[in-house]
């Protein structure tokens, strides 16, 4: 593995997410075309605790799975595009969210938690990259993925009225 | 304020279950959604996860039996096919399978432009969970 670092600004060059829905803080290892290991930290300060009532539960503080399925995506997405970035949604060339089958959430995360996602390209096509991924906090793994899919697509696909395109990862 | 902590912040309404088992769950995806603002800046996209929330959420409204303590424990599998963009109207007709202790409810999800993606998830009754225990890790 490519020993390296790449925080938030780095981030921002590589990926067109932005606060709210930048979920990844840093890289902490990549091995382009291989793998990829990123971590989130997950805190109270996110809107999505915004509307929570104060009398909630611990448990009612549960980070929403399918936001700990998007930062494992972007955790793809730079590894998938870690040599050619495609940091403009409105590019040329866009990177979808195409599917995902076989996630199992094992353990919960709550604020103050740093998760950590170790992304796996398994097979790679044309414009299609299949991936693996598990996310861990400390020494627990709290979801597994078995097939995550990015695919590409040419940028004037995207325009909202045309059909056969999907979600952008 | 609301229950639970999640990133979709309109209202999912349930229409109902069919005689065949069938339940319509539908929502408005408004332009105040709070992932807009980043997903993406100028040109604003409704995550596929929000759209598994979506499912997720109006799946718990229409679990089966009175307990209503089912916990979303993994994603089957989900395929899209086309983006979501704001005002658009999003409905699905999911189906709920119970076996024992866990469960699994499927559905197409429909906006505009047809069929937005197929979604299959898998849930577990939470008594049956170490979710249950309330401390901290």
């Amino acid at each position: 593995m490519t020993g390296m670092s790449a925080g938030v600004a780095e981030l921002k060059r590589r990926l067109p997410h932005r606060h709210p829905m930048l979920l990844l803080d840093r890289v902490v290892r990549v091995e382009p075309g291989a793998r990829l290991i990123a971590r989130k930290a997950v805190t109270c300060n996110e809107p999505w605790y915004e509307r929570l009532a104060d009398d909630a539960a611990e448990r009612d503080h549960d980070y929403p799975a399918v936001l700990l399925v998007e930062s494992c995506c972007q955790a793809a997405g730079l590894l998938a595009t870690w040599d050619a970035p495609v940091p403009d949604a409105r590019g040329d060339r866009v990177m979808l969210f195409g599917g995902i089958s076989g996630v199992r959430f094992t353990g919960r995360v709550r604020p103050g938690d740093v998760v950590e996602h170790q992304v796996r390209l398994v097979r790679s096509f044309a414009d299609t990259v299949l991936f693996e991924g598990r996310s861990t906090v400390g020494d627990e793994t709290v979801m597994e993925i078995e097939q995550l899919v990015i695919a590409f697509r040419p940028g004037s696909g995207l325009a909202p009225a045309t059909p056969a395109t999907a979600d952008r990862a | 304020m609301s229950p639970v902590c999640t990133p979709v912040a309109g209202r999912i309404e349930h229409g109902g279950t069919a005689p065949d088992g069938t339940t319509l769950v539908s929502m408005t995806v408004g332009p105040e959604e709070p992932v807009f603002p980043g997903h993406y800046p100028g040109f604003p996209i409704f995550p596929g996860v929000c759209v598994i929330e979506f499912l997720h959420r109006g799946a718990l409204a229409a679990a089966p039996g009175p307990d209503h303590t089912w916990v979303l424990s993994g994603i089957e599998s989900a395929r899209f096919m086309h983006p979501v963009l704001p005002g658009d109207p999003l409905t699905a007709e999911l189906t709920w399978r119970r076996d024992g202790a866990s469960g699994r409810c499927s559905a197409a999800v429909t906006g505009p432009r047809g069929t937005i993606a197929r979604i299959a998830l898998r849930f577990e009754d939470r008594i049956a969970l170490r979710f249950e225990d309330e401390g901290a890790r």
